[in-house]
């Protein structure tokens, strides 16, 4: 499961298969096809190598990767780490937490970002010159770190799921990619939707959104992937640990691990364990399930970005 | 993910500017600096030594809590209980995670959100709010903690003290405090090799350069010292230890530009000075002689302890935590017969000394918390978790009967059922974890026995050997005013920076000692005596003003 979706990161396309079809290929062409094959194979090779290479490490003995003997395969399989991270209950409520953040803010960003790209993409509408602007700003220009911090606490935001979602909510990047596939639809159909008596509520729901599962597909994608990943507006804006998400977590846990905080103390061996292999098996549960959700919507994820690319 | 990092580091910078804009507003007129009869509000009347503080009424005070992933925060800890049960005293933690403290710290600081009570504060991180008026001159209050100045003046730490002092001749942090200085980093050796040589554990650095010549003479294809830590920069520990021994400040990780001349009473550039030419050509001779691998600058931590492992290399850096969790572990598994220990500090031309300071990370108060009406009573409260030998032993050890147990002596023992740092590895309990003790944010520093509570029997023989030396003398103080430490901030990263590269290549064998003078002409050309003017300068007006 794992190396399926290693490889579905890795964007691996499907094998070519021009052969035998009409056109008889060209000797140049052949040529070109074991190129690409060969290469294509080195890319796989490289990008998965490093991934296999983290699990392998995350189930082996310590001995053996201070020993630098562990490659592709575990050594002295050995689960301790999974148990001593996977036993703390804090682990389990921080691992919830990503889990609701996700998908609270990912929600909240993909209804916001779909209203403002479509009212955005109406070529008719007074003042979208400066609403786009006032858009585009803030990928230049941002208030900066503690202004925002005042900003989120004077709106009661801080220890509040809200201060994760809200203040990051639209991206700018994603926003004009939606926008201009928004444009890219025909008119026709709005106006022939119109006449059959929709009105502008309708024709969003009805007509626009069916025909834009891939590029909502795509920004779900980028949303789920970003608020995955992010701990720092958590570390920012919430005060207590049974608010953090995982990412927050397994920080400090390695941040523990590894510091100087623990000087002139001896570690129990448990811990001496985890030290070697912390990062390793960190890595894995947090990307996990982030590479389960890939296969799923990766087909979207292509053909929306060209959409939307080809057409902006 | 740039926008992101550029965020963090620009965070410093950003919060430490805001704090001086957005709390300035609000700083004290000094002149009601002392007067306190509104802010008393469960305090006690007779706080003294040896008195048990415990608050007349229900106080709380809120603390930054740094989360240790170890022991992460718990509400029904031991330690909060008995707290309240014994100084009547409730803290409301802001959790932050260990993995970014000081980020979190600069950011509530600037924000002016930051709690009364900020601990794992180290010595010169205050500097950078002193400007912003967020943080009390502590030092106008001590005598509102006895227990402090009673360790002050019979630790003699004065010197250690007066060097946090400010430009306006306060100090803004409240440092742990050591009566003897804990120097944990030396040299690990393999011991098993100099019993097969018949050769004792070198004393000197000039020992050390026998017993590695002999090492090379046995193993001629291994490189018998290849050290570690020399990531960002180049050998850390090494460069360090060996410049202290040198009679200088400090380097390598421990980089200090400045190192006090006492014949000259003035400070001289240390990367410039004749002792640091000369423990450089210490190191080219071990490096030129094949007895230290030249990769000991650049390699990762984890190259080093595999070659150490695999009997590649036979000395290197350590700390007793290194040794206990990296190389005893990493040799068992590769060579079980292997033996190998933590010498005591190689003594250099600087004679018997024990560099370790005698100042830990400590609390700084929020200016705000001056305005609480139980401000003194938080101040008697710090004194006493902080500084009084029962509040030491109470952060530390726990609760006589429950945590520890005392032996015939009178020296604290852990209880059966309590385990800390492996030693009941049967017991149930964990001091840290389950009762909330030995927590890094309460408990350090104090008496040796304190101290060195937890150690090994082989480190408390360690300590013994090194606490006989005496500690290095203090530079006197040198407070740079605001726009002059923006001046030296210039300054000095170019600096430290060229220094970083001679020092390599000196010591590699890639630039001659010949070209000594050249390189602290180029030092001059970095604006090196512009820099130790302006010290030497801060020296001065700190001695006609305050000294």
């Amino acid at each position: 499961m794992t190396i399926d979706a290693a490889e579905a990161t890795s964007g691996s396309p499907r094998p070519v298969s021009g052969r035998g079809r009409g056109v008889r290929p060209t000797r140049g062409y052949r040529v070109f096809q074991a190129v690409n094959a060969v290469v294509l194979t080195a890319v796989v090779v490289v990008t998965l190598y490093p991934f296999v290479n983290v699990v392998a490490r995350s189930l082996s003995d310590e001995g053996y990767i201070i020993a630098g003997q562990v490659n592709l395969v575990p050594r002295g399989f050995n689960l301790d780490t999974y148990r001593l991270v996977l036993a703390d209950s804090m682990f389990w409520t921080n691992y919830r937490n990503t889990v609701v953040y996700t998908v609270v803010a990912t929600v909240i960003s993909i209804v916001l970002t779909t209203c403002y790209a479509y009212v955005l993409s109406k070529k008719h509408l007074r003042g979208r010159t400066a609403l786009v602007g006032i858009a585009v700003f803030t990928m230049f220009f941002s208030g900066g770190l503690i202004p925002n911090y005042v900003l989120v606490t004077s709106l009661g935001m801080k220890n509040t799921i809200w201060a994760i979602a809200v203040p990051n909510a639209i991206n700018v990047f994603n926003l004009l990619v939606m926008k201009a596939f928004f444009e890219s639809l025909p008119d026709e159909l709005e106006e022939a939707a119109a006449v059959d008596g929709l009105n502008t509520y309708g024709i969003l729901l009805r007509i626009v959104l069916p025909l834009s599962k891939a590029i909502v597909a795509t920004m779900v994608l980028f949303y789920a992937v970003a608020f995955w990943n992010s701990w720092f507006a958590a570390f920012l804006y919430l005060d207590r640990q049974d608010l953090w998400p995982v990412t927050i977590y397994l920080r400090n846990l390695i941040a523990g691990a590894t510091g100087a905080e623990n000087v002139g103390a001896i570690a129990e061996a448990d811990e001496v364990q985890a030290e070697a292999t912390l990062k390793s098996v960190t890595i894995v549960l947090t990307t996990l399930p982030i590479l389960l959700v890939y296969p799923f919507v990766q087909r979207y994820f292509v053909r929306g970005v060209m959409l939307g690319a080809v057409k902006g | 993910m740039l926008h992101r990092s550029w965020r963090r580091a620009a965070t410093a910078a950003v919060a430490a500017l805001l704090a001086a804009t957005s709390v300035a507003a609000c700083s004290e007129d000094p002149s009601d600096a002392k007067d306190l009869s509104e802010n008393r509000a469960g305090a006690m009347s007779d706080y003294g030594i040896g008195k048990q503080f415990t608050a007349s009424e229900p106080v709380s005070f809120s603390i930054l809590y740094n989360n240790h992933p170890n022991y992460p925060l718990r509400d029904d800890w031991l330690f909060w209980s008995e707290l309240k049960a014994r100084a009547n005293v409730t803290l409301t933690p802001v959790a932050v995670p260990l993995s970014d403290y000081e980020q979190k710290r600069s950011l509530l600081i600037g924000a002016g959100d930051a709690p009364m009570i900020i601990p794992k504060t180290y010595p010169s991180q205050e500097d950078a709010y002193v400007s912003s008026g967020a943080i009390l001159p502590v030092s106008d209050y001590l005598d509102l903690m006895p227990n402090l100045q009673d360790k002050i003046s019979r630790w003699n730490l004065k010197p250690e003290i007066d060097g946090r002092r400010q430009e306006d001749g306060k100090f803004y942090i409240l440092p742990g405090v050591h009566e003897k200085p804990w120097q944990d980093y030396s040299l690990a050796i393999r011991t098993d090799i100099l019993d097969e040589l018949n050769l004792t554990a070198p004393k000197t650095w000039d020992e050390l350069y026998t017993v590695l010549k002999a090492m090379k003479a046995r193993y001629p294809d291994v490189f018998p010292f290849s050290d570690r830590w020399s990531k960002p920069n180049p050998a850390g520990n090494l460069l360090n230890i060996l410049a202290v021994s040198y009679g200088l400040q400090g380097a390598g990780w421990n980089f200090q530009h400045t190192s006090w001349d006492a014949t000259a009473k003035k400070f001289v550039y240390t990367g410039a000075t004749e002792q640091y030419k000369q423990m450089l050509q210490y190191l080219n001779k071990l490096v030129s002689e094949k007895l230290l691998d030249p990769e000991s600058f650049t390699q990762t931590d984890d190259q080093a302890r595999q070659k150490l492992a695999n009997g590649k290399s036979f000395v290197i850096s350590a700390n007793a935590q290194a040794v206990v969790n990296d190389y005893r572990p990493d040799l068992a598994k590769t060579n079980p017969t292997a033996k190998i220990s933590k010498i005591p500090l190689p003594v250099g031309p600087a004679g018997e000394i024990n560099p370790a300071s005698r100042l830990e990370n400590g609390v700084m108060i929020s200016a705000k918390a001056r305005d609480s009406k139980n401000f003194v009573a938080m101040m008697q409260f710090i004194d006493w978790l902080w500084y009084s030998d029962a509040g030491q032993e109470f952060a530390k050890w726990g609760v006589e009967g429950k945590t520890f147990v005392r032996d015939a002596a009178g020296m604290p023992k852990l209880a059966p059922d309590v385990n800390v740092i492996g030693l009941n590895p049967k017991a149930p309990k964990h001091l840290q974890k389950d009762f909330g003790f030995y927590n890094g944010v309460f408990a350090y520093g104090g008496k040796p026995e304190l101290v060195q509570g937890f150690f090994s029997a082989e480190e408390q023989e360690f300590q013994k050997v090194l606490n006989a030396r005496p500690p290095t003398a203090v530079p006197p103080p040198h407070p740079l005013t605001d726009e002059e430490r923006e001046q030296a901030s210039l300054w000095e990263t170019p600096l430290r920076d060229h220094v970083y590269q001679a020092t390599l290549q000196f010591a590699l064998g890639q630039r001659d000692f010949a070209q000594w003078d050249a390189y602290v002409a180029e030092l001059r050309s970095k604006n090196m005596d512009s820099y130790l003017d302006m010290v030497n300068k801060a020296h001065d007006r700190y001695q006609k003003d305050h000294g």
